[in-house]
């Protein structure tokens, strides 16, 4: 195992794998970095496989292009990873 | 003469059946669901699983670009154009209510009609003419006369090529509160469809005729609107599982089950070589729908279904010979000339009595993509032989 300290990230979910990866790729179009992780049972709610894991400090600008969007988050929550 | 080792046709003309052959990227894009994204779409978050979504998502994005669906999510995979029609309509159809339906319209309209019919749905079916085309005039006459909550037409005839005036007929609808559903198995991929100029409210269409999809794959656009009734319940991936009920969002929420991913990719490429193709292709096939009709109608005892020639169809030609049976005709071009045609009711008793064909039935010859004008004079030289023989 590596000694590498961890991190804290946000998460959000979604309720279709459709809106997950138009999330994504609207995200990522504007520049904000996200990686697609398989949806934290801890987060809950009626989600679907696939959330976006992204900087916490990413997550109020996120959340204003997903709304403007039309890609409604279903959940957010946090997870510690390296 | 076709080669005896394989079912290949020498000219396959029954393009309203099935498209043949696929353009190449089609082939490709199913290839590559089979051999490089074979993990479930929706059901995991592994690079494999994550790369079959990426790829459906983007397969409806191209099939909502062609059809001018503002938001793909509104865009549903289904397993056929007929399972898209029963959701159409069973989803929105609940015993009293009242629907108007064109006499032209395949079993897969016909006979979940006839199904609601027997469960209290008021069936009113209008007359078309005999060239197959249903009067807007006579639908609006039906849909005033008592509150309907739905007019349903197909876009266009897989009998006669008749284009319906599907645009007209929902401003009726509209005008009288009820919903306009269609039935476009024959219309997408033949003609252009732009959901957005047509404001109808729902349209199923298949993937595997005119859009050059594979078999085993359909498309249903619901209007956001529109609520609609799911007909099949089950898994839709993530984490949502514990909840009882289907997801309310689309397309989850009419899309239940493992989704077919070869054929949903291949339609995907076949939307996306109607995009670039698709106005040269409709006019190669008005041309050659042109040619073979002229030549038919030069063929003593043949009598060509339909429009006249040059008037709008897609480009399915029907005809009907005064002393030779339709299935000998299909088979005799089969057998002896390697030409595949269609002959019989083609699902579609309805149009057949409408224009009086129903106790001969006809043989069908259907373009499109692939076919050439040598098809064409192919299959005219041996109609002329077979009736002449
Ligand atoms: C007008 C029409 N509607 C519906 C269908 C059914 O399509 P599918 O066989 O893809 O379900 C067809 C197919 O022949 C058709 O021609």
């Amino acid at each position: 195992m590596s000694g590498r300290p961890l991190r804290s990230f946000a998460v959000l979910g979604f309720a279709t794998t459709h809106t997950a990866l138009a999330a994504e790729q609207l995200l990522k179009d504007l520049g904000v970095p996200v990686t697609p992780i398989p949806a934290p049972t801890s987060i809950g709610g009626a989600l679907c496989g696939i959330a976006l894991r992204l900087d916490p400090g990413d997550v109020e600008r996120a959340e204003t292009l997903l709304e403007r969007a039309e890609l409604p988050v279903a959940a957010r929550g946090e997870i510690e990873d390296v | 003469m076709p080669a005896s080792s394989s079912p290949r046709p020498v000219a396959y003309l029954d393009h309203g059946a099935t498209s043949w052959p696929k353009p190449e990227q089609v082939v490709h894009a199913v290839t590559r669901a089979l051999t490089e994204l074979g993990g479930n779409p929706g059901r995991g978050a592994y690079a494999m699983a994550l790369a079959a979504s990426r790829a459906i998502f983007e397969s409806r994005r191209t099939c909502a670009e062609l059809l001018g669906v503002p938001d793909s999510r509104d865009l549903i995979f289904q397993p056929s154009c007929t399972a898209g029609c029963n959701l159409m309509l069973k989803g929105t159809l609940k015993p009293g209510d009242r629907v108007v339906v064109g006499s032209m319209e395949h079993n897969a309209v016909a006979r979940p009609l006839e199904h609601l019919a027997r469960t209290g749905v008021e069936v009113v079916v209008v007359q078309g003419d005999r060239t197959g085309l249903v009067d807007p005039d006579d639908v609006e006459r039906e849909v005033r006369a008592a509150p309907t909550r739905a007019v349903v037409c197909q876009h266009a005839s897989n009998l006669t090529g008749t284009i319906q005036l599907i645009g007209d007929l929902a401003d009726i609808a509209h005008e009288h509160g009820a919903l306009m559903l269609v039935d476009g198995a024959q219309g997408a991929g033949h003609v252009d469809v732009d959901i957005r100029v047509l404001g109808i409210d729902a349209y199923a269409t298949s993937g595997h005729k005119g859009m050059l999809g594979p078999q085993g794959v359909g498309l249903l656009y619901l209007s956001p609107d529109l609520d609609v009734q799911t007909q099949v319940q089950g898994g839709t991936g993530g984490g949502g599982s514990e909840s009882p009920d289907m997801p309310i969002e689309r397309p989850d929420r009419y899309e239940a089950g493992t989704a077919n991913t070869p054929g949903i990719l291949g339609l995907g490429a076949g939307a996306a070589f109607l995009i670039t193709e698709g106005a040269r292709q409709h006019r190669r096939e008005a041309e050659l729908a042109r040619q073979l009709i002229e030549g038919i109608s030069t063929i003593p005892g043949f009598r060509v279904l339909g429009p006249p020639a040059g008037a709008p169809r897609v480009p399915i030609v029907s005809a009907v010979h005064d002393r030779v049976d339709a299935d000998r005709i299909a088979f005799a071009l089969d057998r002896t000339y390697g030409i595949a045609a269609r002959a019989g009711l083609h699902c579609a008793p309805w149009a057949h009595r409408t224009i009086g064909t129903v106790d001969c039935g006809a043989i069908r010859l259907g373009i499109g993509w692939g076919n050439t004008g040598e098809h064409i004079d192919l299959a005219l030289r041996a109609l002329r032989d077979i009736v002449s023989s």
